[in-house]
């Protein structure tokens, strides 16, 4: 099938009954680790951040389609997308930035601020990896603009144990807008 | 005041007064004037051909997207037969949108305000409770259908005017159209989407993004340097250019014709030559597409593309294949060899629309391509290096769409809207020896000359 080409490798199911609790040690855990990878990239250290990536992530962004209610399956394009990035895309994205004087759309950078919330973690059939969901809300200022770019979606991870942390093996981000409301996704999401 | 004749600006200037054709310079007050871009709104959106989508988002009968034509808002549709349509998405009763969706199918729209129903083509079906007569008895069934528009079908891509009387779409694409052929209609099997088109919103007049789009190459060099540095044109040291030099990619032949459709054709045999290691001057036209063949195609499918053109379109095809181009007034087309870190190359073929929603404002459209007959794998790869540098977070892309906001905030100052864009860059070549192709076209170092024939018909248009 032509889909299973074009198309990311699709997440592990999330698994009700696996849920690890909230404020559990684990739980707790991951949440820094989202907490502290927000805080990279709310400050631009992509280098750092880069280190958190997975050799085999996969990271993509969906486009949205405005459906009928009985057609709410199909309002997520996971064909052409916004995204669709492996480690070494996700590296030469990270190296324009950090190694380049040319990196025009996010230099001056953005001001960008990143809340995430509702975080729920699953454990999955591979005891090392979890399967994370997370809201974010995205706030970006550009220039001297009075107005905030905003980005509100919905982040499913799979986080996967290495060594005394974790690190991202798969993001699939959900925009809620069908029309990006920002000029360009020159940031990571 | 406006008037239809001659327009003229509140302020007393007439739309002639921003542009001078002598010393070939526009005022940047047409980047964001509000009058001038209802002038436009009619003048050209409604009156010109427009891109709206490829036959194959719509490939059932019933299939429907919603689209915009200049500030209109349309469906185009598949209708049983397969006849495809372009419609105007308002109710003819009370002005509601006919469908507020992205895209669907049914073979009867319902106005979900009070009911009234049309078929694809736009063909009023009636209001409920029939025998009631919700639509009244003044006006028949076929003076309540949807406002239909004209239709043009190229190479899969779904174009439509308002201007039922006016030039065919080959008029209207006159001299680009035996080159366009080329990248268009080149296979028998046609292209395909690869998926729905990309859509954002760039806080930008839409002039600012389409004039770049008539073939710009200076802006290369600077705007995009990063590709030299780091990127996939990044030569190792000590080979041609060197570091992040991107000059080498700016030679090549550019065509401009009268209706601002443009295109830069780049150098193919110094590609060949980079990239296979082999001397294109022992290779025939068929033997070089097949050596390096254009972005979508492989060596299987040059048969039947030389079977379709025309031998001297081959020979453009082989020696200078168009790159980019735009579609006046407000599409882009990219076909792109982009070699990659192993040293073979993926090609990328996007199509843009810079949709106009205002004069401070317009949607970035950007439908990812292939041919329907590209092995699955290759689709695979052009549709991800296509993400990853075109579009919404194109790595290159990603410049232009900073650029155009400030071009259009600048336009607003008293002081600053006078002063001009400026397009002086011009060819002194003429056709090269021997080029068989029509229009207007240089030869050598990218110039102006393709951005200006964008502004010469907005002119023409404006003032007409």
């Amino acid at each position: 099938m032509i889909a299973n080409l074009l198309e990311p490798t699709p997440l592990p199911v999330t698994v009700r009954a696996n849920r690890v609790a909230v404020g559990s040690p684990l739980y707790n855990e991951i949440l820094e680790f989202l907490y502290d990878e927000a805080e990279m990239l709310d400050n631009v250290r992509l280098g750092e951040w880069a280190e958190l990536l997975a050799p085999d992530i996969e990271y993509n962004v969906p486009l949205r389609l405005t459906k009928p209610m009985r057609q709410q399956g199909g309002t997520v394009i996971r064909t052409v997308q916004h995204m669709h990035d492996n480690h070494a895309s996700l590296m030469l994205r990270v190296r324009r930035i950090t190694d380049t004087r040319s990196a025009w759309g996010e230099d001056p950078p953005s001001r960008t601020r990143r809340m995430v919330s509702n975080v729920r973690v699953y454990k999955t059939d591979k005891p090392d990896e979890y399967k994370v969901q997370s809201y974010l809300m995205l706030t970006r200022s550009r220039f001297d603009f009075d107005y905030f770019d905003l980005l509100p979606c919905d982040r499913h991870d799979v986080l996967r144990r290495q060594g005394g942390s974790f690190q991202l093996a798969r993001r699939e981000v959900i925009i809620d807008q069908s029309v990006i409301g920002t000029p360009n996704l020159g940031i990571f999401l | 005041m406006l008037t239809p004749a001659q327009p003229v600006l509140s302020d007393g200037t007439r739309i002639s007064d921003l542009i001078n054709l002598e010393t070939r310079e526009v005022q940047l007050r047409a980047l964001s004037d509000k009058e001038v871009y209802e002038l436009e709104m009619e003048r050209i959106f409604a009156r010109t051909w427009i891109f709206l989508a490829h036959e194959t988002e719509i490939p059932d009968a019933g299939d429907f997207v919603q689209r915009d034509m200049g500030s209109d808002s349309v469906l185009v549709t598949r209708d049983k037969s397969g006849e495809v349509h372009v419609v105007l998405n308002v109710c003819t009763h009370r002005g509601m949108k006919v469908s507020t969706l992205d895209s669907g199918n049914t073979q009867a729209h319902l106005c979900i305000y009070h009911g009234w129903a049309f078929r694809p083509n736009g063909d009023f079906i009636g209001a409920p409770v029939e025998k009631e007569c919700m639509h009244g008895k003044l006006m028949s069934k076929q003076q309540l259908s949807l406002k239909k528009a004209r239709v043009a079908l190229y190479g899969g891509l779904v174009f439509a005017t308002w201007n039922i009387e006016g030039p065919s779409f080959d008029e209207f694409l006159g001299d680009a159209k035996w080159y366009f052929d080329t990248l268009w209609c080149r296979t028998t099997r046609g292209m395909e989407v690869l998926g729905p088109p990309q859509r954002f919103m760039i806080r930008a007049n839409w002039k600012a993004a389409a004039e770049q789009g008539a073939s710009d190459g200076f802006h290369t060099l600077t705007l995009h340097r990063w590709l030299g540095e780091i990127g996939p044109y990044a030569k190792k040291p000590g080979t041609e250019g060197g570091g992040a030099d991107l000059t080498p990619e700016m030679y090549g032949v550019e065509v401009w014709t009268d209706h601002g459709h443009t295109m830069r054709c780049i150098d193919l045999d110094r590609k060949i030559r980079r990239i296979t290691g082999q001397d294109p001057s022992s290779l025939t036209p068929a033997q070089k597409l097949a050596v390096l063949p254009p972005p979508g195609l492989t060596p299987e499918m040059i048969p039947d593309v030389v079977s379709r053109l025309t031998p001297e379109q081959i020979r453009i095809m082989s020696s200078n294949p168009p790159q980019v181009g735009n579609f006046w007034p407000n599409g882009l087309f990219e076909f792109i060899y982009l070699p990659t870190a192993d040293g073979k190359v993926v090609g990328a073929m996007a199509l843009h629309a810079y949709v106009p929603m205002g004069p401070d404002k317009f949607m970035f459209m950007n439908w990812i391509l292939a041919e329907k007959d590209t092995p699955p794998e290759q689709k695979a790869a052009m549709l991800r290096i296509s993400c990853q540098l075109l579009g919404t977070s194109g790595m290159v892309e990603q410049d232009d769409s900073d650029t155009w906001p400030h071009q259009t905030i600048v336009a607003k100052g008293a002081v600053s809207k006078h002063i001009t864009m400026k397009y002086q860059a011009m060819y002194e070549t003429g056709k090269p020896e021997g080029w068989p192709g029509p229009g207007h076209v240089g030869s050598g170092f990218t110039k102006d000359d393709t951005n200006w024939s964008f502004w010469q018909y907005w002119h023409e248009l404006m003032i007409a």
